[in-house]
């Protein structure tokens, strides 16, 4: 009963009083207040059932954004530990996060602007050289020179 | 059937709930990928030499708008300047403090140095303040309008001071 009063509150067209009467109502209506408890909940799973889905279930879209946030959150905690205990393992991770940080970032800037084909696979492949060069000269200042660390307090110290 | 499925949209019911799937028992699932789909909008648009649509030249730009640009402005920038010094450092000979030192060798004065060190501290700042709001509605919460300019402007705000308080102390 409630459910129909609030579908007339909704339907303010004049819908014709035959429509109550349809047998589409007489299923169980929830109560529409329970869903603003719980708004996370509100996200549509249509696709998850198998019996619907005949196209390919892969989850790597959805995993490689879990990633992309657990990485930005380590490289949050990581500021803080760089700054009071700077050293040779902050370093290496420093140069880890940043540069994967950086190569998802801009991975999603190129698919965002770059489009057709052949254009996304050398705009991925030069990102990827990039990050893989960017890399490797991290880990070499880190090796051979001060340390991220220490660079940026002495940078910091002028 | 069209306007009860209407109807239970607009009183905002989760069609997730088992008891819904009659709703969409006989909808058919889509062949292709989002990619796939993507794709094939762009190949289209480009074919019939379609102009791009006037999105950025005529729509009033807003606080949250310019907020995003600029969090992808800053994320794009510090990428490159890190890239930037990694490669300088496998490239240039000699170390890092040689290199502080030719720089201080130059004697520029306390407000070009101020303002240096503010144009790296602010992009920092900015950028993981921004990022810190990006997390938050990642997690479902502040979506709603008056919450999006509070928490900009608290990001704008804080980003400022904070770079401020780098430059000052240290």
């Amino acid at each position: 009963m409630a459910a129909i009063i609030r579908l007339s509150s909704v339907c303010r067209r004049g819908v014709k009083p035959l429509f109550y009467q349809s047998t589409l109502l007489a299923r169980p209506l929830v109560v529409p207040n329970k869903y603003q408890e719980q708004p996370h909940l509100l996200t549509a799973r249509i696709h998850s059932s198998q019996a619907l889905y005949a196209g390919s279930d892969s989850k790597a879209a959805s995993l490689h954004w879990t990633a992309e946030r657990v990485l930005s959150i380590l490289l949050l905690a990581m500021g803080p530990v760089a700054y009071f205990s700077p050293g040779p393992a902050i370093d290496y991770s420093l140069a880890a996060a940043l540069t994967l940080h950086g190569h998802w970032g801009l991975g999603q800037v190129l698919t965002d602007y770059v489009h057709g084909d052949t254009k996304i696979k050398i705009a991925n492949a030069s990102l990827f050289v990039l990050s893989t060069v960017t890399f490797a000269g991290l880990c070499y200042f880190n090796y051979n020179d001060v340390g991220i660390c220490k660079a940026i307090a002495l940078l910091w110290s002028k | 059937m069209a306007l009860l499925l209407r109807t239970f949209a607009r009183q905002g019911v989760c069609l997730s709930k088992p008891q819904y799937s009659f709703l969409y028992r006989h909808a058919a699932p889509m062949g292709t990928t989002a990619k796939d789909e993507m794709n094939k909008f762009w190949a289209k648009n480009a074919r019939l030499n379609r102009p791009m649509s006037p999105h950025i030249t005529i729509y009033q730009w807003s606080v949250p708008m310019m907020m995003s640009i600029t969090h992808r402005g800053t994320g794009v920038g510090l990428s490159g300047a890190i890239s930037a010094f990694a490669v300088a450092a496998l490239v240039l000979p000699g170390n890092y403090p040689y290199y502080l030192d030719l720089i201080h060798s130059l004697s520029i004065g306390p407000v070009l140095i101020g303002l240096a060190k503010f144009g790296i501290a602010f992009p920092v700042s900015y950028h993981t303040l921004n990022g810190i709001r990006h997390l938050y509605w990642d997690i479902g919460k502040g979506f709603k309008i008056p919450e999006v300019y509070r928490t900009g402007y608290t990001v704008i705000g804080l980003s400022i001071i904070t770079s401020i308080m780098a430059i000052a102390m240290i």
